[in-house]
């Protein structure tokens, strides 16, 4: 009796262990957001789990890790089990919390990176009645009166605080000190200091921003992102103002696992992503949240790569990793 | 205008909607009730099938469930000690007495009627008060609103029990465990390994140091108590008690009705304001945490109360003032629907027809807490050894299921065990609690308010609404401190 249910174990195991690198995936996907509910993330990961699941046949199971500046539920994912069932919406943070704070353990690259997702565009905004018409008198207003300035942004040492350092880098102001940073939590904090007049301008994503631009609330003077938005062809993108570094500068999402994924994994994903890519419901909802669909187009890992480098001479520039 | 609110009207009153209203109500409360398991979660859960429904009907569904599981929250308060969201927690502070009185029934009738006062006053609001309320709630910036959470935090002196002292080191603890993790600069305090980067969750702390203490009592103290106790026995609120209570319950809905249209306070805030308000203004003073049912109905009406205003910066401004209005907002973005001032002018229809449902789920509310609480009531049937066991899984579970973390599950067990010790050394743990969930909010808007202002602490005091809020303060200062000399010359007076 012993002998049959070993045999029918290993059996069961044999089968199993086959059914799992054939049939991937045979359970429910989880897929990690490393930031709160309701936030541009959220809504990507959500769309994402909505349009991938149909072409998976398994459900994928959305799960909010906060924390950290993302990088708790970056941690999280990099450390779990590589067998495709665990998977991280990643975002530009894991790829500039590590070449900002020595403090973050999880390197950009311990990861799969599966495939690229959205590019999210951030947009330089004043309030509607503020007496900065553009970028440069924006920067001379700043120059005039060092430090006294004020913008909103998540951290010094997050995207949206890149933005504008970048920005006053650029304009040769000093990047920490020239304005002065407020910190707030999430896109709905973020929009509604500068509605209220609590800070005078902020650089943060599309998305928090766009129904208070098209309500006529605020002043858009840029935007971070490589082209020109669809929604405001007639705002410069801070590039072709001749700002550089932080044209350079923008947001995005993209598809992470665990390090040493199996290829049979990566290569339904590059089924299932193609798939995605003309998914009618993935592109609608990526338009209603301010972003551009770029799932399958980069090469992901050189993109973080270039990405780390990036914020990596930046932060040395800045003065974030000298102390 | 009154043609278009007949059009909304016939457009929102469908079987459909009415059913889908009345399971988000029920779903809430029911979720709400279960020790671990929050509005948030319910909402995040619920946000993937409205992707398939109607803008008005998903957006409904949405906040049913964020009222339901508000009210939700003091039916486990009030029969175990263990209030089911952060908002409930002085409800537990007055409603787990009464329970222990045998009047768990009265309790949660208050309860009930409180949040479903507030809940009615809160939608009038919205619909009528939307645009001034949301103009009021931008002037409010960072030092004003450090200013208003200084004042919630004097609560603390109200939920201190015998000894004011105790109180304030309980508070000054919860102050200084708020400061854990990560801070609005990227510097890391008391990040002793990874998982502390990111802080402690409200939830964890709230459960561990409300239910859990209660559970280590019984093993450690092996006297289950009084079967009387589980008793829901005299259940009815009588209209004089109403009466007596009426004047707190208005207060709490107006409070929760202010506080909740500025964003990022959110219920539990308002909960707090309120209760600390009822109490100084009553004339049971005395008698509140030990089982006085005016506390109940401060607490749940304010957090009902809330509950539609912060629907207030949300639709008039498109600002969500939490994480719940955060996933609202997502919502209707995904419905195509832009929340804003232009909201009003491109889709009065479908605002109308939120409106008339959301008026409608208060009615809801009212039926599903009644039907609910009678099942719930049986719970209070169920002798305390068996009934113990089942809760503390219930609290491993529901932690671990919201952030699918250990870490959660294990600060849940640690503050089970603080929590414990500090009933042993009469050490209150409301105020741990209330100075837990205000710490991060009263530190993060004295930074901004001096970052904004190059260090100049008079930022603190410079607009009418601060200078409001510092003679508030002070006044609540000088009443405590003569309550407290008072106190001590009538022991003097004994002692001789």
């Amino acid at each position: 009796m012993k002998k049959i249910l070993a045999s029918v174990a290993a059996t069961a195991v044999l089968v199993a262990g086959a059914a799992s690198a054939q049939d991937y995936p045979n359970e429910a996907i989880t897929l990690v957001i490393p930031y709160g509910p309701g936030g541009a993330s959220d809504l990507a990961g959500r769309a994402l789990a909505e349009s991938a699941g149909k072409f998976l046949d398994e459900p994928i199971t959305v799960v909010n890790k906060p924390g950290a500046g993302g990088m708790n539920g970056a941690r999280f994912v990099s450390q779990a089990d590589a067998d495709g069932y665990t998977l991280l919406l990643a975002r530009v943070g894991m790829a500039l919390s590590p070449a900002v704070n020595p403090q973050v353990k999880t390197g950009w690259d311990e990861y799969t990176f599966v495939g690229s997702l959205e590019a999210t565009p951030m947009i330089l905004a004043v309030k509607s009645d503020s007496p900065y018409d553009n970028v440069e008198e924006l920067m001379a207003a700043i120059k005039d009166d060092p430090g006294v300035m004020t913008y909103a942004a998540s951290g010094a040492t997050a995207i949206d605080g890149f933005t504008v350092q970048s920005l006053l880098s650029d304009a040769g102001l000093d990047p920490l000190n020239g304005a002065t940073i407020v910190p707030y939590k999430g896109g709905g904090a973020l929009a509604t200091a500068l509605l209220g007049g609590h800070v005078d301008f902020l650089a943060i994503s599309a998305g928090s921003l766009m129904p208070h631009i098209e309500s006529g609330d605020m002043k858009p003077l840029a935007v971070f992102s490589p082209e020109r938005m669809d929604d405001l062809p007639k705002v410069p993108t801070v590039g072709e103002l001749g700002y550089e570094t932080a044209g350079q500068i923008t947001g995005w999402s993209a598809l992470y696992g665990p390090k040493g994924l199996p290829d049979s994994v990566q290569a339904k994903w590059d089924e299932v992503l193609d798939e995605v890519a003309e998914d009618e419901t993935w592109l609608t909802l990526a338009e209603r949240r301010g972003s551009i669909s770029t799932v399958g187009e980069k090469d992901m890992s050189a993109y973080a790569k270039s990405q780390y480098e990036l914020f990596r001479g930046l932060a040395d520039e800045f003065g974030y990793l000298g102390n | 205008m009154l043609n278009e609110l007949m059009t909304a009207l016939h457009a929102v009153a469908t079987i459909q909607n009415f059913l889908i209203i009345a399971a988000g109500i029920w779903g809430g409360v029911i979720i709400g009730a279960i020790p671990g398991m929050t509005g948030t979660m319910a909402v995040t859960l619920a946000l993937p099938f409205t992707f398939y429904m109607d803008p008005v009907p998903s957006i409904l569904l949405l906040v049913a469930l964020y009222k339901g599981s508000t009210y939700g929250g003091s039916v486990s308060a009030i029969l175990i000690k263990t209030p089911g969201t952060a908002s409930a927690a002085c409800t537990a502070l007055d409603g787990y007495p009464l329970a222990q009185q045998g009047k768990a029934g009265k309790a949660l009738n208050m309860a009930l009627y409180s949040s479903v006062v507030g809940d009615f006053i809160s939608n009038i609001s919205l619909i009528f008060l939307a645009a001034p309320l949301a103009l009021l709630a931008l002037k409010v910036g960072p030092p004003e609103y450090f200013m208003l959470m200084v004042f919630a935090l004097t609560t603390v002196a109200g939920v201190s029990g015998n000894s004011l002292l105790m109180g304030f080191v309980s508070a000054c603890l919860g102050l200084l465990l708020a400061t854990a993790g990560e801070d609005m600069y990227g510097s890391f305090r008391f990040a002793f390994t990874d998982d502390m980067q990111a802080g402690l969750s409200v939830a964890p702390v709230l459960i561990g140091l409300f239910a859990l203490p209660e559970l280590i009592k019984l093993i450690v103290f092996r006297n289950p108590p009084k079967a009387r106790m589980m008793e829901i026995g005299d259940d009815r609120v009588s209209g004089r008690e109403f009466r007596s209570v009426a004047k707190s319950l208005f207060r709490g809905s107006f409070i929760g009705v202010l506080l909740g249209a500025i964003p990022g306070i959110g219920p539990s805030a308002a909960a707090f304001f309120s209760y600390g308000s009822a109490q100084r203004a009553s004339p049971r003073a005395a008698n509140f945490g030990k089982g006085e049912i005016e506390g109940v109905a401060a607490s749940e009406s304010a957090n009902n109360g809330a509950c539609g205003a912060t629907m207030i910066p949300l639709l008039a401004l498109g600002v969500p003032g939490d994480v719940i209005t955060g996933v609202m907002l997502g919502a209707f973005m995904i419905q195509g629907l832009t929340p804003g001032p232009l909201l009003f002018e491109t889709n009065i229809h479908e605002v109308y027809m939120l409106f008339i449902g959301m008026l409608l789920s208060s009615v809801l509310l009212l039926f599903a807490g009644k039907f609910t609480m009678r099942i719930f009531t049986t719970i209070a049937k169920i002798p305390p050894t068996l009934l113990s066991p089942v809760v503390l899984l219930l609290c491993l579970f529901g932690i671990y299921a919201i952030g699918n973390s250990m870490f959660d599950v294990v600060v849940l067990l640690a503050l089970g065990v603080v929590g414990f010790g500090m009933f042993l050394l009469d050490i209150p743990t409301a105020p741990f609690l209330i100075a837990f969930i205000l710490g991060p909010m009263i530190e993060e808007n004295l930074r901004r308010a001096l970052a904004t202002s190059r260090g100049d602490p008079t930022v603190l005091i410079s607009s009418p609404i601060t200078w409001i809020f510092a003679a508030l303060i002070l006044f609540v200062i000088a009443l405590t401190a003569r309550r407290e000399i008072g106190k001590a010359n009538q022991r003097k007076a004994d002692a001789k």
